[in-house]
């Protein structure tokens, strides 16, 4: 017998029987579908004990790195916790260190959690309140600072905007659960071309993963493109190009709204013109959801392997929504 | 003689080909609309367990999922001018990484014979 613990349940696992039929054997209601290892309908998150790698059989790097495995074709042998692919797990205390505008409408929030293990570009769930909780993707990076840092647009009536701005103060105590989301640099060869498209403050992650990258010492092309609605927005622009000058293969290529520059300044546009062998680049993609559908699709036609995207959309928070 | 799967080349040929298929898939004006709102993700795995079932390999078909899965597009309006769309990219798929042709009949027969389950007929 082999124990796992699913949703804080305990569930015994018979010697040759998958972890897909045991759950179902005990009555849980767990999605499948092909029990082959193929259509994915099925796989969980370990975050504690190591699932056989045959379980984790075709799932991609990143995949494999936060311990996602596939229940139908899991036998294991040594215990396994286990969640759902959505769940984030238990949430810790953090202190509010510091909030800071960025620009007109992007505050960067600082936290800080004892013992929050996180690679950098993944995300958190933030909990101001129990009724009020949002993701917001980490710029931070563990081993150089003593803090969370998340990039927060500020939405005119949003709760969590109005609560940031108006409420929370350093010193205050909120929650963060996680952390979640494959956007991070494990996994990419050092040699390989990276290329890093973000609007918004969907330059969080990719700052997170640009500093993850350059500390690892990436030698390949690294190309970063931000987009904002107006020159304003490109926050962070003055540390982005001075890291740019100071290193011979990372390129900083701000994009902003403007009707007299090619493509209008979009940031999608002026990528997809300029970025032609992409072949073998590990890319990053984060910000809005119809922008990071767009490119995905558009970079997977034009010769991308999916396996090689990583991407955060971001979703406005739904108003009547318990989260 | 070996299997269909075997000779085709196992789990690697799915994985050659299911990028290949998917891409063609997209490009098709006939049927790409109805991948408009799939999570490309998701898709990919999907596709893989249908080329794996296709390429005579290791699967646990039922009509059951088949049928729940494109329940939804049949209301809209998927019809067999859609399936052999389907069954033409793979076709060309197959042919693109030079898979004989006795192969490739092989593997349109297995993915035509669940034309009924994908259509809820």
């Amino acid at each position: 017998m082999t124990l796992v613990t699913h949703e804080g349940r305990a569930v015994d696992v018979a010697p040759g029987e998958t972890v897909l039929e045991a759950l179902l054997r005990v009555g849980v209601n767990a999605p499948h579908s092909c029990r082959a290892g193929n259509c994915h309908s099925c796989m969980h998150r370990a975050i504690e004990g190591a699932p056989p790698p045959q379980s984790q059989s075709g799932l991609t790097d990143a995949q494999k790195a936060m311990g996602y495995f596939l229940p139908c074709i899991c036998r294991p042998t040594t215990p396994l916790t286990i969640l759902r692919p959505d769940d984030l797990g238990a949430s810790l205390e953090a202190i509010v260190r510091a909030i800071d505008p960025l620009s007109d409408d992007i505050v960067r929030l600082r936290v800080e959690a004892a013992d929050f293990a996180y690679r950098p570009g993944q995300f958190v769930e933030l909990s101001a309140r129990e009724d009020l909780k949002r993701h917001y993707s980490l710029a931070s990076h563990p081993e150089e600072d003593p803090f969370l840092e998340m990039h927060i647009r500020l939405h005119q009536d949003g709760r969590m905007s109005r609560h940031l701005a108006e409420e929370l103060h350093a010193g205050d105590s909120v929650h963060v659960a996680g952390p979640s989301g494959s956007c991070f640099y494990e996994g990419v060869h050092t040699d390989q071309p990276m290329l890093l498209i973000g609007a918004g403050t969907g330059l969080a992650p990719l700052y997170g993963v640009l500093r993850d990258a350059l500390r690892k010492g990436h030698r390949g092309p690294i190309r970063l493109y931000h987009g904002a609605r107006s020159r304003r927005g490109l926050y962070l622009s003055d540390e982005l190009q001075t890291i740019s000058n100071a290193r011979d293969n990372f390129a900083y290529l701000p994009c902003a709204f403007d009707p007299a520059a090619p493509h209008g300044g979009d940031v999608a546009a002026t990528a997809l013109e300029a970025e032609q062998s992409i072949s073998d680049a590990a890319i990053f993609l984060c910000g809005g959801e119809n922008l990071v559908k767009r490119l995905k699709r558009e970079l997977f036609m034009r010769g991308a392997s999916l396996k090689n995207i990583r991407s955060d959309a971001f979703t406005p928070a739904v108003r009547s929504a318990a989260a | 003689m070996s299997s269909l799967y075997e000779r085709l080349g196992g789990e690697g040929a799915v994985n050659a080909a299911v990028e290949l298929f998917y891409r063609k898939v997209l490009a098709d004006g006939r049927i790409a609309h109805f991948f408009d709102d799939v999570d490309m993700e998701s898709q990919i795995a999907k596709q893989k367990a249908f080329l794996t079932m296709a390429f005579g390999g290791p699967n646990n078909y039922t009509g059951a999922d088949m049928r729940n899965a494109h329940k939804r597009l049949v209301d809209k309006g998927l019809n067999d001018s859609h399936v052999d769309a389907v069954i033409e990219n793979l076709n060309y798929t197959l042919r693109d990484l030079g898979v004989p042709e006795t192969a490739v009949k092989e593997v349109a027969a297995i993915a035509n014979s669940v034309r009924d389950d994908v259509l809820n007929r």
